[in-house]
């Protein structure tokens, strides 16, 4: 990316289009004040183009010059961005059209390639195994989720291959 | 057979942009009863007006159409033009092709036209079966009306009065003086607004021409322009304010006595009150009331009852209050009454001046609204103010203790879907008024301030703004996304500086939200009393967002102030003091016309079976004895012409003027043709 942008009319309304059809359908409501950003955790984690600057670069024009940018596998989709919006922008969606435009593009970044496999494999994008945590404060060691249980992860893989996720032959 | 003029208008591009206005022209000119069709680039114009008048005076035509914008603003003048060049102005008839036709259908400029045609055949018909109607006129009655007593009510009122014309002053809290007397300091000159109100209220109070009404609302407006009949409800203060000295010594009793319980409304319930107060020291009239939903009748002194007899002293049992009050002023005697009493008054004009409300900060679930040290603007204002709890002495309320970095929060509840859409307008000047205050005062405080972005479009304001630059006030771009609560309730900001695109967090010792400027709910009560309409914002409707500020869709009824939308005080005032110019017009003129498209009873027909006495929404119909008969009678100056009573009269006794029936089936054919 260079040092300046400029202003395509174009590439402005091709990216809006993109976001808009890939489910970002909030996009041009956003007013940039930036409230989104100052609750999002994965902004505060170190991925800063989440919400509020994903959508400016989006609106000036920069879909393609991001494809790369590995900050939209930082969202956790809490959806705090949806609850204080004013706007009803809901950018946690227009960050999700944006990581759906990447996979479609085939340009994960290894951070999301990670996530991808540990989704296939555990039934869960950010996974860690927390058995020893969970009995030092008292719980069942294992927590009743796809991650100890394998046919509900058979089940999660073949779904997955099954999916338009499948036939990127990432698995 | 009559002569009709047809005169097609391009509205600039507005009609001709759409609509073959040629085609539209030619269309009429076939038309058997149209004598000649003209068109023009814009019908109002001079030249345009010139060309009906010509045709007139020439005696080429006694019938005028015009196919333009709306009749909403200007069949007026093209009924003056007709008039002016000799003939009677009700023979005039609009075809709507801009408003209902060219900007409804931009994507269909085929059928747009073919509308247009039939829009304009429907007028050509209608016009020539009209009749010459003529104007009536009644007189006045030379006093106004001002509901609301804040600083657009007060600079409303005294220009009404100085104009020597009789003004009602209607306030529904105890003392005049609106919200303006809750604030400290005003911008962008920081004068004390105590300062330059105060005095305006005294004006009002000794003015011989004002008669001020307040802890009084208006319940019922009955009438027309000219001759309004309004009930005014004095609510039951059980003190004789002939009486009452504003001591004072009853509200402080009573505070002792209610322990802190009631929230002082004017201290935006930062410091208590009691059930008998003064509304504030200034207070016009300085008149203290019993607030009776609030009161707890001490020693059992209830009102309208007697006091008990001690069965000690055998002495009665007085209630404190009255036990204190020097000037024997207060009557617990009087029955309890939530209605109080009703007035009537007789008006000319109504100026609506009601103001607003900040909304709550309740509403903010992620701005911490439980902790006490996150206030809203208008409550820093009373934290500030010499006449506030603490004397003017920055305090958080948690713990009255001085706080280190103070933040501002723009945009509660202001452009905002969930909220209110619109911009408050006076929200980023008023809170860098406020910063800039404390940073004179304390020039230690840390004082950080979150906006969208600063709105400072003002006379001498982007100046003030970037003074507060200078200060040294930490100015962000980036809204607050929530705050949470720490311990020692201190605050967590959480915050994004837009120009840095970085999250910013912090901790902050005292919150100020500038929350909503929105209208209160009591605004419905009276526009169901008044006919008042709202707009999109939910405030009062004006007739006409640049050529009718004032005017409201109600002729008499003008608006001054933030019950029209929200506003500055240079802004409120100016508008206020137009109020006031146009509201003494019909005051001035001495009559008002009386428009002839009314309704009217030809009694030789009427059977006197009133069924439309109950119909008529303007209660204008009563029975009139006619030969030992009763016949139905429509007051003409109440009738608005509606025409609900001509459709029900079995008897066709009924005409409305202007709608006759053969002008109306004329329409109906022309437009199904």
């Amino acid at each position: 990316m260079s040092d300046y942008i400029k202003l395509d009319s174009e590439k402005i309304s091709e990216g809006v289009k993109t976001i808009t059809e890939l489910g970002g359908h909030g996009i041009l409501k956003c007013v940039q004040c930036g409230a989104c950003s100052a609750v999002c955790p994965g902004v505060k984690a170190g991925f800063p183009v989440l919400c509020r600057l994903l959508i400016k670069k989006v609106l000036d024009g920069q879909l393609e010059e991001m494809i790369e940018e590995s900050s939209s596998w930082g969202c956790q989709a809490c959806n705090r961005c949806t609850e204080v919006c004013p706007q009803g922008v809901r950018p946690q969606e227009v960050v999700f059209a944006f990581r759906r435009y990447q996979a479609n593009e085939l340009a994960f970044s290894t951070s999301a390639i990670t996530s991808q496999m540990n989704l296939h494999s555990y039934g869960h994008a950010v996974f860690s195994d927390a058995r020893e945590l969970r009995k030092k404060v008292g719980l069942a060691p294992e927590a009743p989720t796809s991650a100890y249980n394998e046919k509900a992860q058979k089940e999660i893989q073949t779904l997955l291959e099954n999916s338009p996720m499948g036939e990127l032959g990432l698995y | 057979m009559a002569k009709v003029g047809v005169y097609v208008c391009h509205c600039g591009t507005n009609i001709a942009g759409v609509i073959d206005v040629e085609a539209v022209r030619a269309f009429a000119e076939a038309l058997p009863e149209v004598v000649v069709a003209r068109k023009d680039l814009f019908m109002c114009s001079d030249s345009g007006q010139e060309l009906v008048k010509q045709d007139i005076r020439e005696g080429l035509v006694d019938r005028v159409v015009v196919a333009a914008c709306t009749p909403r603003t200007h069949e007026p003048i093209f009924r003056a033009a007709v008039e002016s060049a000799g003939l009677n102005k009700y023979l005039f008839e609009m075809a709507n092709i801009r408003d209902q036709d060219s900007w409804v259908h931009p994507d269909n400029p085929e059928q747009a036209t073919e509308k247009a045609m039939k829009l304009l055949a429907s007028a050509v018909g209608k016009a020539s079966r009209l009749k010459p109607l003529e104007d009536k006129y009644v007189d006045v009655t030379q006093a106004a009306l001002v509901i609301g007593g804040g600083v657009a009510g007060i600079s409303s009122a005294l220009e009404l009065a100085n104009m020597g014309y009789t003004t009602y002053l209607v306030e529904k809290e105890p003392s005049i003086g609106g919200i303006m007397a809750q604030l400290d300091k005003t911008f962008p000159t920081n004068d004390c607004s105590a300062c330059i109100l105060t005095p305006l209220m005294v004006d009002v109070g000794n003015h011989p021409n004002i008669k001020l009404m307040t802890y009084s609302e208006v319940e019922e407006v009955e009438g027309f322009i000219g001759n309004f009949t309004v009930k005014v409800r004095h609510k039951q203060s059980y003190i004789d304010w002939k009486k009452c000295t504003g001591c004072g010594d009853c509200a402080e009793v009573c505070v002792e006595q209610t322990k802190g319980r009631i929230p002082d409304e004017f201290n935006q319930g930062l410091s208590p009150r009691g059930a008998a107060y003064i509304h504030f020291p200034q207070a016009v009239p300085k008149k203290a009331v019993v607030d009776a939903a609030n009161c707890i009748s001490c020693k059992g002194h209830k009102f309208g009852q007697e006091p008990k007899i001690s069965k000690k002293t055998g002495k009665p049992m007085i209630a404190p209050c009255q036990e204190a009050c020097p000037a024997d002023a207060i009557d617990r005697s009087q029955q309890f009454d939530p209605n109080g009493t009703i007035e009537e008054i007789k008006v000319g004009s109504i100026v609506v001046a009601t103001g607003y409300q900040v909304m709550d900060k309740k509403w903010f679930k992620e701005l911490a609204p439980d902790s006490p040290n996150v206030v809203t603007a208008l409550q820093l204002e009373r934290i500030i103010s010499a006449t506030g709890p603490s004397g003017g002495k920055l305090v958080r309320p948690s713990d009255q203790q001085k706080p280190k970095t103070i933040t501002f929060v723009s945009c509660v509840g202001s452009r905002d879907e969930n909220f209110h859409t619109y911009c408050s307008r006076v929200c980023c000047m008023y809170m860098i008024k406020q910063a800039r205050l404390l940073k004179e005062k304390y020039p230690d405080l840390n004082i950080n301030m979150h906006f969208i972005d600063v709105r400072a479009a003002g006379k001498e304001y982007d100046e003030y703004y970037t003074g507060a630059r200078k200060m040294g006030i930490n100015i962000l771009k980036g809204k607050v996304g929530g705050l949470e609560v720490l311990p020692e309730d201190r605050l967590r900001v959480l915050a994004y500086d837009m120009e840095g695109a970085v999250p910013i967090e912090y901790e902050s010792d005292l919150v100020v939200l500038a929350t909503a400027i929105e209208l209160p709910e009591t605004a419905k009560k009276l526009a169901q009393a008044t006919g008042l309409q709202f707009c999109g914002s939910h405030f009062y409707r004006e007739l006409h967002p640049k050529l009718g500020p004032v005017e409201t869709s109600v002729r008499g009824l003008f608006l001054a102030g933030c019950c029209q939308g929200p506003k500055d005080i240079p802004d409120t005032v100016s508008q206020a003091k137009g109020a006031a110019a146009v509201a003494a017009v019909p005051l001035a003129q001495g009559k008002v016309k009386i428009d002839p498209i009314i309704s009217e009873v030809h009694a030789e027909k009427c059977s006197g079976c009133g069924i439309c006495i109950p119909l008529c929404p303007y209660d204008a119909i009563t029975f009139r004895m006619v030969a030992d008969r009763p016949r139905a009678e429509i007051d003409m100056t109440a009738c608005k012409g509606c025409g609900v009573c001509t459709t029900a009269c079995p008897s066709a006794a009924i005409i409305l003027h202007g709608y006759e029936e053969d002008q109306i089936y004329a329409q109906i054919a022309a437009l199904t043709a």
